[in-house]
């Protein structure tokens, strides 16, 4: 026996190809969505995974420092850094902020880092050029994403940076590339604005009588010097000793009023419960309505295929072929668009992935799901042409 | 299935099936977790690694002088401004003496007076002294009583007692007039130093607290830097040192200078040193009070030993260390303990790698002891 | 008469129910013997379609009985169970139009009916060529449908309609379309077919250039055949 619906394929496979193609630019679309989800979920555990972090200590009551703004004091890291098990504590300051180089500006996620050396906490895991920090100011380490190179100068608040080192894949939870600097910079980064709100303050403190006392000199001078500090970071990050567990280590922090503790999968569930869960609904949504539309295409194009052949299957039934055999026919069909659908799809979506400006994550597993699911379509789509394939009177061929 | 294939059809159908399944077959190994990792590979060598250290600091004075007064008072007059030179001993301004000229006149008229008294004492007592003589004189001859004679005595007595006193009260009066001079000269703000003018708080007409600043002067060659050095990475710094100095408005001058103490006192709350660091000469012109500048010291070179750049440095499980490219492009974690490093990222490495290890340096992404790795020259992505 | 060919007896067919039904059949009574070509005249409305699709087996008649070959197809309500393996291996159909396959070569239009009776490709392939040069297209074997003239299609269309060796041929207008050159062409690979593979050939047709090659005509008129002798013209 041969492949009646292979025939037809080949017969008209020129068709048959363009029409898969645009069913699989549709896939494809498809696929890209699921990878822009799976992109965002990913910026989150990499924000995480990048931290070097076993626990994240932050201002009590609040979600921070990610999904909330925190501030703790600059000191507390003593403290915390006295607690059995704690193998290391270091403070850590975030803020997105814009970011200025040459005539652009680029938004990015500035991270503080304290003094130290590589593998610390905060600091960036592995590079892909150029250096770490080794001076305790002006340096900057930057991701590739921002777009700079090495040796840009980069103008953050008030100060200049120099760009050392580049990084792949540290964003933050929203896609904005980190830029690392050192703490100290930082912390008067996230507080000192530009120099005119400085002197608006200082006017302002100048014009309050409490402060300007005549009485006391120098004590306006010491106002002002108070206002122009910060002692405080957003949070401070600790790595636990390995022979500890890591909630053992928790809970004495978590004791002290002042501080909330997180560990690892409490951060995530922070950021990808709460931080992209409108997102993910969103996407799952568009998603649905995808694969309604994908499914209503494909049924469709089955359809007016089937539409095409109306003759010739009344010929077929005629002469004396079985239903089983024209329903396969039908089914084959649609399952071939499936797969020509589905190949060309998941090339245009491996294609397209690095042009889009946030992470988009293709995985197998993603993959795997829409073979299935674009297969059940098909099968599914392809029952209402084959009803009507078999519902044809064969009597028709017999004219009248 | 070789008819199928036959003839132009079945060319332009392999023509078309060929390159979509082969472009398949790349999106699927090329992406995704099948793919091996892009990674950059360097030889440890053998060298000496000359370490700096990095802080910043301002521009100050070694000795500010706050010229100001010491009791309460309105500023006259003001004869210098911002920027100017002066001598020691000069005369900067005055506070408003209100009613000490009035006060050294009735001081002065108190004195005339005392002395007056005095002269009029001593005048007494030069008398009463006289007549004491004379009157004793008559007593040897017995030609007065013994009475009369004490009188007299008594008399003379009393004129040296009323000199003295009128002698202390011109001693008080004059020290009265010396005093209220002294304050009125103090009303007179005088240079203690040849130096700068760097600072005029008040204008004439203000009233001032005692203590209160209303000029600032400055040794303009006594400037120097306080410098702060982060304390984690101040090993090695101390007094004699050389200092590369960098003013922030002169970014391509680079200074020399020495670092000229350490203070012993740290900042606990920031986490730096303090150092003083002076110029070797001093620029010209001279940079603000207050102006940025970076420094770096540089340190004597260390012993050779195997270096690794810094950025080959990771932390896996709690350890400190380079990821090792071996035989067969397998990976393998090597703990190491590290000493230090320049400012440039190399790092010395006292123990766990040898020379000619190679390590990886750059990676596209994490990696671990099971990812296979290429090795590239650079990561892609990465513009030179 | 011996074992092949057709017979019907009293057929009738009713549409619908009660005072709405409609006689389309009243009675047919037809025989056909092997190697033999009639012909079946009626006008439109006289049940002429009807009879058709009965004789294909495409419709089951109301009362009367139909003998194809040995096999009795149809006795007043029973039937055959398996009709559309009946149209596949004992009835051969020829249209107006070929209706070929556009998508299946020549000689995998012909094969196909053997191939879904289950004959192996190879085998139904070579029979499909037996016919293909019995009937002069085997030069196109390999062509596709839409490369070839009417001609050669109806050819290939008749081929088809042989090649399961079925015990009746029904060829429902086949030269309408033709010009009489082409149409003495087909009656007479149709008579020559018939002979050479012992099949009853039964001819609906209303074209006056081939009526008179009939030996025997069948007449219907409201429901009702009438048999009647024809010229027998031999074929020019």
């Amino acid at each position: 026996m041969i492949s009646l619906a292979g025939r037809d394929i080949l017969h008209a496979w020129g068709k048959f190809v363009f029409t898969g193609a645009g069913l699989g630019l549709l896939i494809g679309v498809t696929l890209i969505m699921a990878g822009v989800y799976r992109g965002m979920v990913d910026d989150g555990r990499v924000l995480l995974d990048n931290s070097g972090a076993d626990l994240w200590v932050v201002q009590k009551d609040t979600l921070g420092p990610y999904a909330e703004s925190s501030s703790v004091p600059d000191d507390l890291w003593r403290s915390v850094a006295s607690v059995p098990g704690v193998a290391q504590a270091t403070n850590v300051t975030y803020l997105t902020m814009q970011v200025r180089q040459g005539e652009r500006d680029v938004r990015a996620m500035v991270v503080g880092i304290a003094a130290g050396r590589p593998g610390d906490p905060g600091w960036p895991p592995y590079l892909v050029a150029g250096r770490q920090i080794t001076r305790g100011h002006y340096e900057a380490v930057a991701d590739i994403a921002a777009g700079f190179g090495l040796g840009d100068v980069l103008q953050i608040r008030r100060n200049r940076y120099t760009v050392v080192g580049l990084t792949r894949r540290m964003v933050s939870s929203s896609g904005d590339p980190m830029v690392f600097i050192p703490l100290k910079d930082a912390q008067e980064a996230q507080f000192l604005k530009d120099n005119d709100a400085l002197l608006m303050q200082r006017r302002r403190t100048e014009a309050n009588p409490e402060f300007n006392r005549p009485g006391v000199p120098g004590l306006l001078e010491a106002v002002v010097g108070s206002q122009a500090v910060n002692n405080a970071v957003n949070a401070i990050l600790v790595r636990v000793s390995p022979e500890y567990e890591v909630a053992d280590v928790a809970a004495p922090i978590r004791r002290w009023q002042r501080l909330q503790v997180y560990d690892r999968p409490q951060m995530e569930g922070i950021l990808i419960g709460k931080l992209i869960a409108t997102s993910s609904r969103q996407i799952g949504m568009f998603l649905v309505i995808l694969a309604i539309v994908s499914a209503a295409i494909v049924a469709f194009i089955i359809y007016s295929l089937t539409m095409d052949k109306i003759r010739e299957i009344a010929v077929l039934k005629l002469i004396g072929t079985r239903n089983r055999t024209i329903a396969a026919m039908i089914m084959q069909q649609a399952i071939a668009l499936g797969l020509i659908g589905f190949v060309v799809g998941k090339i245009t979506a491996t294609l397209a992935a690095p042009l889009f400006p946030k992470y988009v994550l293709l995985i197998a597993r993603d993959a795997v799901f829409g073979i299935f699911a674009v297969l059940a379509i098909c099968v599914l789509a392809s029952l209402v042409a084959i009803r009507m394939a078999l519902k044809v009177d064969p009597a028709e061929a017999i004219g009248g | 299935m070789k008819r199928l294939l036959e003839g132009r059809r079945g060319l332009a159908v392999i023509g078309v099936l060929l390159p979509l399944l082969a472009f398949f077959a790349y999106a699927a190994l090329r992406s995704g977790p099948l793919a091996p990792v892009a990674v950059t590979v360097a030889t440890v060598e053998t060298r000496s690694v000359a370490p700096s250290l990095f802080g910043i600091g301002t521009v100050g004075a070694r000795y500010r002088h706050q010229i100001g007064p010491t009791f309460a008072g309105r500023v006259l007059r003001l004869e210098v401004d911002v920027g100017d030179a002066v001598e020691a001993g000069q005369v900067l301004g005055e506070m408003d003496p209100v009613d000490f000229d009035e006060r050294i006149r009735a001081q002065s008229g108190a004195l005339d007076r005392a002395d007056a008294a005095l002269r009029e004492a001593l005048a007494r007592q030069a008398y009463a002294g006289s007549q004491l003589q004379r009157y004793e004189a008559l007593l040897e001859a017995r030609l007065i009583s013994e009475e009369t004679v004490a009188t007299l005595r008594q008399n003379q007595q009393v004129a040296d007692a009323a000199a003295n006193s009128a002698r202390g009260e011109v001693a008080r009066n004059r020290a009265d007039l010396d005093a209220t001079r002294a304050r009125r000269d103090d009303l007179r703000l005088v240079a203690p130093i040849a130096g700068l003018v760097v600072a005029r708080s008040v204008e004439s007409g203000t009233t001032v607290v005692a203590g209160q600043a209303v000029l600032e002067l400055i040794d303009p060659s006594s400037l120097w830097i306080d410098a702060r050095f982060d304390q984690i990475s101040s090993a090695g710094l101390s007094a004699g040192l050389d200092a590369r100095i960098r003013l922030r408005s002169r970014q391509d001058e680079t200074l020399s200078g020495r670092v000229l103490r350490l203070e012993p006192l740290a900042d606990a709350v920031t986490e730096e040193t303090m150092a003083r660091i002076v110029f070797e000469r001093l620029p010209s012109p001279l940079p603000p009070i207050g102006e940025l500048v970076e420094v770096t010291v540089d340190l004597p070179p260390q012993p050779p030993a195997p270096v690794v750049p810094n950025a080959a440095i990771r932390r896996v499980n709690g350890n400190l260390g380079v990821w090792r490219v071996a035989e067969g492009d397998e990976l393998e974690f090597v703990a190491v303990v590290l000493g230090r490093g320049d400012l440039e990222g190399s790092v010395a490495v006292r123990q766990g790698l040898a020379e000619g290890d190679r390590i990886v340096v750059y990676t596209e992404k994490a990696i671990g002891a099971r990812s296979r790795i290429r090795i590239v020259e650079r990561i892609p992505g990465v513009t030179p | 008469m011996s074992g092949y060919g057709i017979r019907i007896e009293g057929l009738k067919k009713r549409y619908g129910k009660g005072d709405t039904a409609v006689d389309a059949l009243k009675d047919v009574n037809m025989q056909v013997a092997p190697g033999e070509v009639v012909g079946l005249i009626g006008p439109s409305g006289s049940g002429k379609s009807t009879l058709l699709k009965s004789l294909g087996a495409v419709i089951e008649p109301s009362a009367g009985r139909m003998v194809l070959g040995e096999q009795v197809i149809y006795d007043d309500g029973w039937k055959v169970r398996d009709l559309r393996a009946l149209r596949r291996d004992k009835i051969g159909f020829v249209f107006q139009a070929p209706y070929l396959i556009p998508f299946l070569d020549v000689t995998d239009n012909v094969a196909l009916l053997p191939m879904l009776a289950g004959m192996a490709n190879d085998a139904a392939r070579a029979r499909a060529l037996e016919l293909l040069t019995a009937l002069d297209v085997q030069h196109r074997a390999h062509a596709m449908p839409s490369q070839l003239s009417g001609g050669e299609q109806q050819r290939v269309a008749i081929a088809r309609g042989l090649v399961n060796r079925p015990p009746v041929i029904l060829a429902d207008e086949p030269t309408a379309p033709l010009d009489s050159v082409r149409a003495m062409a087909v009656i007479r690979i149709l008579n020559a077919m018939a002979r050479q593979f012992e099949t009853a050939i039964i001819v609906v047709t209303h074209d006056e250039k081939i009526i008179p090659t009939f030996k025997r005509i069948y007449h219907i008129r409201d429901g009702v055949t009438h048999e009647e002798e024809g010229e027998g013209r031999a074929f020019t």
